[in-house]
């Protein structure tokens, strides 16, 4: 999988968040912007990008950008 | 007075009775009295669904309600019932923009098509004796919605529309079709909706609930008055089980 159509896909979800503050040590969770919406929305693009389950748990674990993407490129196999 | 309580004596096709709240349905169905007919999709679930319940003779088939164009056999397989449970349902959250087309269907076709197509397969088979009670199960989320549930929303508020024309159409013939609408019940479901939301954002829902979130056995008593004769004068009604949740909104 592309790393930067990955962070790009990310930036998407962000619309209030200007993309150049969404980089791969962004803490997603600390966004202003971030709500249980976002939640709801990356797990989704996931599932629609890249066909692999990622649960609200995992998205618990995963700090930063980088972590989401490693977990997401862990399970695409 | 009591036994207009009293299922004794009524035939009753359950959905979805190999899980959740379609299980428990038929174990409190039946110990109040009703033979049952019990379908689902998983063989080995509905086997242990039936050895839960009191011995009357109770059957079950496993059959997948989507395969609606096999739904003209499994009803002329059916004794004539006094009334049916539909618990049979899928839940899958998706924002409106990730929505594609065939998952959308697949919900609709579960959530709504099916339960339609086997009721108008019951009636054209004149499979329900008159003073049957239909039920269906909704979601208090067909009049409340939430983010990410658009699909699953849309599909139960068009399963309570369905029902209430239904209760019109079949008045004359003293048949009735009413939905319960629940909130959030410990089911499966409930442990799917934990794994996809956090467990943060889940103990925030339960705690606005003033009396507590459903157990499954709150919705199978709902069910057993709506399928008795103690609810005769009741029929295109919506009976909203939510622990008091949506009283102030």
């Amino acid at each position: 999988m592309e790393k930067d159509i990955f962070l790009q896909q990310i930036r998407d979800q962000f619309e209030e968040t200007d993309s150049a503050l969404i980089t791969f040590d962004t803490f997603f969770k600390q966004l202003e912007e971030w709500s249980s919406m976002h939640a709801l929305l990356l797990i989704a693009l996931i599932d629609a990008e890249y066909n692999v389950p990622v649960t609200g748990e995992d998205l618990q674990k995963c700090l930063t950008v980088e972590d989401l993407y490693n977990t997401v490129k862990s399970r695409v196999g | 007075m009591t036994h207009n309580f009293s299922l004794t004596g009524k035939t009753i096709l359950v959905t979805g009775g190999s899980s959740g709240i379609g299980r428990q349905t038929a174990v409190t169905l039946a110990k109040l009295g009703a033979k049952l007919i019990i379908t689902g999709r998983n063989t080995e679930q509905l086997q242990e669904t039936l050895s839960l319940l009191p011995e009357n003779g109770h059957l079950s088939t496993s059959f997948d309600l989507v395969k609606t164009a096999q739904l003209p056999e499994l009803v002329a397989g059916l004794p004539p019932l006094c009334g049916l449970a539909h618990c049979a349902g899928i839940w899958k959250p998706c924002p409106v923009k990730f929505l594609k087309e065939q998952a959308l269907q697949n919900l609709m076709h579960l959530n709504f098509v099916a339960p339609v197509m086997l009721t108008a397969e019951l009636l054209r088979q004149k499979k329900l004796l008159p003073g049957s009670s239909l039920v269906y199960i909704s979601s208090v989320a067909a009049q409340h919605p939430y983010k990410g549930g658009s699909a699953y929303s849309a599909s139960k508020a068009a399963l309570e529309a369905f029902s209430k024309t239904l209760a019109l159409e079949y008045a004359g013939k003293n048949i009735r079709a009413n939905c319960i609408a629940p909130a959030m019940v410990k089911t499966p479901i409930f442990d799917d909706t934990l794994n996809t939301v956090s467990e943060q954002f889940m103990q925030a829902h339960v705690s606005a609930y003033p009396l507590r979130v459903g157990v499954p056995d709150d919705v199978a008593y709902a069910v057993a008055y709506l399928l008795s004769d103690a609810s005769g004068w009741i029929t295109g009604s919506v009976l909203r089980l939510d622990g008091g949740l949506t009283v102030g909104s």
